[in-house]
């Protein structure tokens, strides 16, 4: 749209994330501003779950978290191999949720992300009913290929939003060694040549 | 636990070690029974026990010796031999396990053992050597004739992308089997010949495995910088150094300081144009379930668009015929992005009219961390599109 930016009609279904059924449809628009400003989206979805199975679920999921003795830790999930301890994929579902978030204010028209990893994650114990985890989550960012580690805190109760703090390291010409977060410079002073639109 | 070994010398003793036999509540396992005076009884007893035998046998004057002092460190040691050996040496390409992720020293040995099993179909070639001095092996599938026109494969080049190799090992085998049921590909090799290069950066290879999981560049190292590492699939000589790759060298990127720096890439070069006579090239990788030819560096469609955006449907088609994967399929600068210095860009340039690229499974929810379960079928679907390729490549000899 000349003098106002890039707009895009999106028509999408959705799915649930562990069993794959279908969980309704959305239309949107999203323009892009010409200035580098967050996009405008509008959206409007019809949901085919019932929610109070939603409810229910979000319980369930919830008192597995909630009635541990020990705070709940883990690495590396999914492991190099694709697999993920049957006893961690809760955790796993609440940092694939807590992560969109952080997507989601990271990607601008040109640059996405996916989740590639859960380098580690620990449970912090708290008094009141919310739970409480700390996670690194290893983004994986489209076009650059770069991969982004991001510090997550997550709160939450069922019936409430998802509460999620986020850092994610910055971009810069740090030695690669084994922990995994991949880092690698972006940008140097001069204009960088391959902008990777 | 205890292995004891008495060997008795008389009647007297052979009599109290049969005593022994009777007394139930031991537990003793005898793991040679008492058969005559001068020949070896060997008793496994249980810890409780220990005590009372030796007594019994002491106070009788019956002399022992410990043979085995702990049964349970030996058992350990041998689990852990087993579960070495097992990952070391399947017996023959028939008990490997093509369900599994494995080491690069698992799939050079699965090399040689396919090599060795089909003497005359299968061979292996070194084109070159790694940075780190990593040999870079081809295996050639050919029926004779010299220098036939030629179909070439290679995976793993994102070394992370760690579907692809494993799907290579499977695509290897199945060249093998279709030649030896004389179906499938083996009316291809009839009259062409395969390069599969499986492990094309063997240095990334390592280094997922020791280090760091999602690393994805080769592991050369440049002056001026800490960095390490060139992306080898923007280090070809094609738009190379132009949009769609980066200068620095912390980048991943990075198309290296210039085109075909990279031993994994200069040697895939030396190898296409000495061959001269390759039809029709593919280089794999994952994720995003893509099946996408040139070019990526220009807007500029490819003479031969329509032929290979038709091909392409074709395959997709095959593809999603066996599990109902879903691929998308064109150019790479409309599909994904612009991408320069790319390998199927220069090979096209240089006359191989049918480049492809693949992006295998998923769509991003493991990504690269396919859980291995899921590499046969990947492997299975993939082949059905490959060979829509290979057969329209044979049937369309130019």
């Amino acid at each position: 749209i000349p003098e106002s930016g890039h707009k895009y009609y999106l028509h999408f279904s959705t799915e649930d994330y562990r069993t794959g059924e279908d969980a309704g449809n959305c239309l949107a628009t999203v323009l892009y501003p010409k200035k580098k400003s967050p996009p405008v989206v509008s959206i409007k979805c019809s949901h085919t779950k019932d929610q109070k199975e939603i409810q229910e679920e979000d319980n369930r999921l919830y008192q597995k978290m909630k009635h541990q003795n020990k705070p709940i830790t883990g690495n590396n999930i999914p492991d190099s191999y694709g697999s993920i301890e049957l006893a961690l994929e809760p955790v796993w579902a609440l940092a694939v949720a807590g992560s969109s978030s952080i997507m989601w204010q990271k990607s601008t028209e040109t640059l996405g992300y996916f989740l590639a990893q859960v380098k580690s994650v620990r449970q912090w114990i708290r008094k009141d009913d919310f739970i409480e985890f700390d996670y690194t989550v290893l983004l994986h960012e489209i076009p650059t290929q770069e991969i982004i580690s991001c510090h997550m805190r997550l709160t939450w109760l069922p019936g409430h939003p998802l509460k999620v703090k986020h850092f994610c390291a910055a971009q810069s010409h740090a030695l690669d060694e084994g922990s995994g977060a991949e880092s690698g410079s972006a940008a140097g002073p001069a204009a960088e040549k391959g902008a990777n639109f | 636990h205890q292995v004891l070994r008495i060997v008795p010398q008389s009647d007297e003793e052979l009599q109290k070690v049969q005593e022994l036999q009777g007394l139930e509540h031991l537990q003793l396992d005898f793991w040679l029974g008492p058969r005559g005076l001068g020949l070896p009884v060997d008793i496994h007893v249980p810890f409780p026990s220990l005590q009372a035998v030796k007594a019994h046998l002491e106070a009788a004057g019956v002399s022992y010796s410990i043979m085995i002092e702990d049964v349970q460190a030996l058992l350990d040691e041998e689990q852990m031999e087993m579960l070495r050996s097992t990952r070391q040496l399947p017996l023959n390409t028939n008990t490997f396990n093509y369900e599994a992720y494995h080491t690069i020293n698992e799939i050079y040995n699965f090399m040689d053992m396919l090599v060795a099993e089909n003497p005359n179909l299968v061979s292996k070639l070194e084109i070159g050597r790694s940075t780190e001095n990593r040999p870079l092996y081809v295996l050639k599938f050919s029926t004779g004739g010299t220098n036939r026109p030629a179909i070439w494969i290679d995976t793993g080049i994102h070394s992370r992308e760690w579907v692809t190799q494993a799907s290579g090992v499977w695509f290897a085998k199945k060249i093998v089997q279709d030649h030896a049921n004389n179906e499938g590909v083996a009316s291809i090799l009839e009259t062409m010949d395969i390069f599969l290069e499986i492990v094309t950066n063997p240095d990334g290879f390592a280094f997922t495995q020791t280090t760091n999981r999602l690393w994805r560049k080769t592991r050369s190292k440049h002056s001026g910088s800490i960095c390490v590492g060139v992306d080898p699939n923007r280090n070809w000589d094609a738009g190379f150094g132009e949009a769609g790759a980066s200068s620095s060298p912390c980048s991943e990127t990075y198309h290296g300081p210039y085109a075909n720096s990279e031993p994994e890439v200069k040697s895939i070069v030396d190898f296409v144009k000495s061959h001269g006579n390759i039809k029709a090239f593919v280089s794999i990788h994952s994720y995003s379930q893509l099946l996408l030819y040139p070019y990526g560096y220009t807007y500029t469609a490819v003479p031969d668009q329509q032929e290979l955006h038709e091909v392409s449907a074709k395959a997709v088609a095959a593809l999603s015929s066996l599990y109902g994967t879903q691929y998308k399929y064109g150019s790479i600068i409309t599909t994904i992005y612009r991408a320069s210095g790319g390998t199927i860009d220069w090979t096209y340039n240089q006359g191989i009219k049918y480049s492809f690229t693949f992006e295998l499974r998923d769509t991003g929810r493991y990504g690269f961390l396919l859980p291995a379960k899921q590499i046969i079928p990947t492997a299975e679907e993939t082949w059905l599109a490959l060979k829509v390729i290979m057969e329209h490549t044979r049937d369309n000899l130019y």
